[in-house]
């Protein structure tokens, strides 16, 4: 198991954001996490590598638990690559010094090392004509592209992906999509909040229907979206397939 | 004939302005001089504070914001006599020393405001990308956020070195000869009010309009990049 969780639990304030979550994932997994908004599917991804801080309960990933010392944090990130629904590109850099900042900071390599292997990376999410240009002059699915290519220069072994399509105007979901899909045919780790079900369908191993910061419903992606079992799971996709 | 006496008129007028700019002018230096340790130390400071102002630690919190209340709303005037003739005697400050002290710790709270407001305008997915990439809280402050706020920071922080220009001609009142305190040593001596403080009124607005001029260059040459309208 490269991540497990066990009853984790995670309050702001009167809200109960997660609420005894307990999950397994294998390494060369796909899963995708479903649900309304406000289930708690993004602050459980923001648990996982350590930008929200659980009250109770305990996160393995990959042989290390997450505690509150700051090494197991770090050692956590450096496994987990992360990608947000708003790209969060850093503004001030290029596409290049995007990718490379981390890998030299963090990585501790050179900057050619780092050039060459960023270079590689923008190859294969199609914008190596990019390189030079800045997050603002790109479109929101080529700085979604520019995101992931800069957690996968981490050198990753699990992808986060939350809600990465979201805030992408429709004809941009597709080339996004597509870079995902690659990765997962590579084997990539990967849990992705989402809504599209069309994804889900075609790589996704398994399914996770969240509400009200429980799982209700897990399993095979083809029961889930063909036999979901939970009421709550049913009227869920009712609304999201229609 | 009516003529010549308004061509003597202004002949004189413009001896006694020589005389004056001749006198005055030693006094520039101590001025310049005075602005820049003062404000390169209220920059450190105020960086300092603005970082403790957004510290997750209580006491540090309380401190900071405590200090920028008091500094802030305190004069300038006053703050110079209690550090020259109150700590100034404990400490065996001398004028300049003392001058320094008062301009940076009051310029300080302005600036530690500013940067504060700098920082907390980056909008905080910034924050949690660098740190999901495994960068530390400084590297992230370092390279990602900093550098953001620079271009925020940078426009009221050059009002605020203008503005402290100006107000080191308070330090004139303990005694320290910079060219507010010129300006009344000539006056004292020689009794022409209007012709001094006209020269010294147009020697600091020299001084503010170029540094102006200086800081709009300057914004426009290293604008940072990647915001605003894309091309």
């Amino acid at each position: 198991m490269i991540i497990q969780t066990r009853e984790i639990s995670k309050r702001f304030g009167e809200i109960i954001a997660l609420d005894g979550v307990n999950f397994e994932i294998e390494a060369g997994e796909v899963v995708v996490i479903i649900g309304p908004s406000g289930s708690g599917k993004s602050t459980l991804l923001r648990c996982l590598n350590g930008l929200e801080k659980t009250d109770s309960g305990e996160i393995i990933i990959d042989g290390i638990k997450l505690d509150k010392d700051k090494s197991s944090i770090h050692k956590v990130r450096e496994e987990l690559g992360m990608v947000f629904q708003e790209f969060n590109l850093f503004p001030h850099l290029s596409v290049l010094g995007n990718l490379c900042l981390a890998q030299e900071a963090v990585r501790k390599r050179s900057k050619p090392d780092a050039e060459k292997i960023s270079l590689e990376l923008l190859k294969k999410v199609g914008l190596l004509d990019k390189k030079d240009s800045f997050p603002n002059q790109l479109s929101g699915g080529q700085q979604q592209r520019v995101a992931i290519a800069r957690a996968l220069a981490m050198n990753p072994r699990i992808m986060l992906f939350d809600e990465p399509t979201s805030a992408l105007d429709p004809e941009m979901i597709g080339e996004v999509l597509e870079v995902m899909k690659t990765l997962a045919k590579e084997g990539m780790t990967m849990l992705v909040v989402t809504h599209e079900i069309g994804f889900a369908r075609e790589v996704a191993k398994r399914i996770i229907f969240m509400d009200q910061g429980k799982i209700i419903e897990e399993g095979k992606t083809e029961d889930i979206l063909n036999s979901p079992q939970n009421p709550r799971t049913i009227a869920f996709l009712s609304k999201v397939l229609k | 004939m009516f003529l010549r006496e308004i061509i003597n008129w202004i002949s004189f007028q413009l001896h006694i302005l020589k005389n004056v700019l001749i006198f005055l002018a030693p006094a520039i230096p101590m001025t310049i001089k005075l602005t820049l340790v003062a404000f390169a130390l209220a920059l450190i400071l105020g960086l300092l504070i603005g970082l403790a102002r957004l510290s997750q630690r209580g006491l540090i919190k309380v401190f900071s914001k405590i200090y920028v209340d008091v500094l802030r709303g305190i004069p300038l005037l006053v703050q110079i006599f209690f550090i020259y003739f109150g700590l100034g005697k404990i400490l065996n400050l001398d004028r300049f020393l003392a001058g320094v002290i008062a301009i940076a710790v009051c310029y300080s709270a302005y600036l530690a405001e500013i940067i504060r407001a700098g920082i907390q305008a980056i909008h905080k997915g910034q924050y949690q990308a660098a740190l999901s990439l495994g960068m530390t809280p400084y590297q992230t402050m370092r390279y990602v956020i900093l550098p953001q706020s620079l271009r925020i920071i940078v426009p009221p922080v050059a009002n605020e070195f203008i503005a402290s220009l100006k107000d080191s001609s308070l330090v004139s009142i303990i005694g320290l000869r910079e060219l507010t305190r010129a300006g009344r040593e000539y006056y004292s001596q020689y009794f022409v009010d209007f012709q001094t403080w006209l020269v010294v009124g147009i020697i600091y607005l020299i001084m503010t309009l170029s540094l102006s001029r200086l800081v709009a260059y300057l914004e426009k040459k290293y604008r940072v990049h990647g915001f605003g309208i894309p091309h």
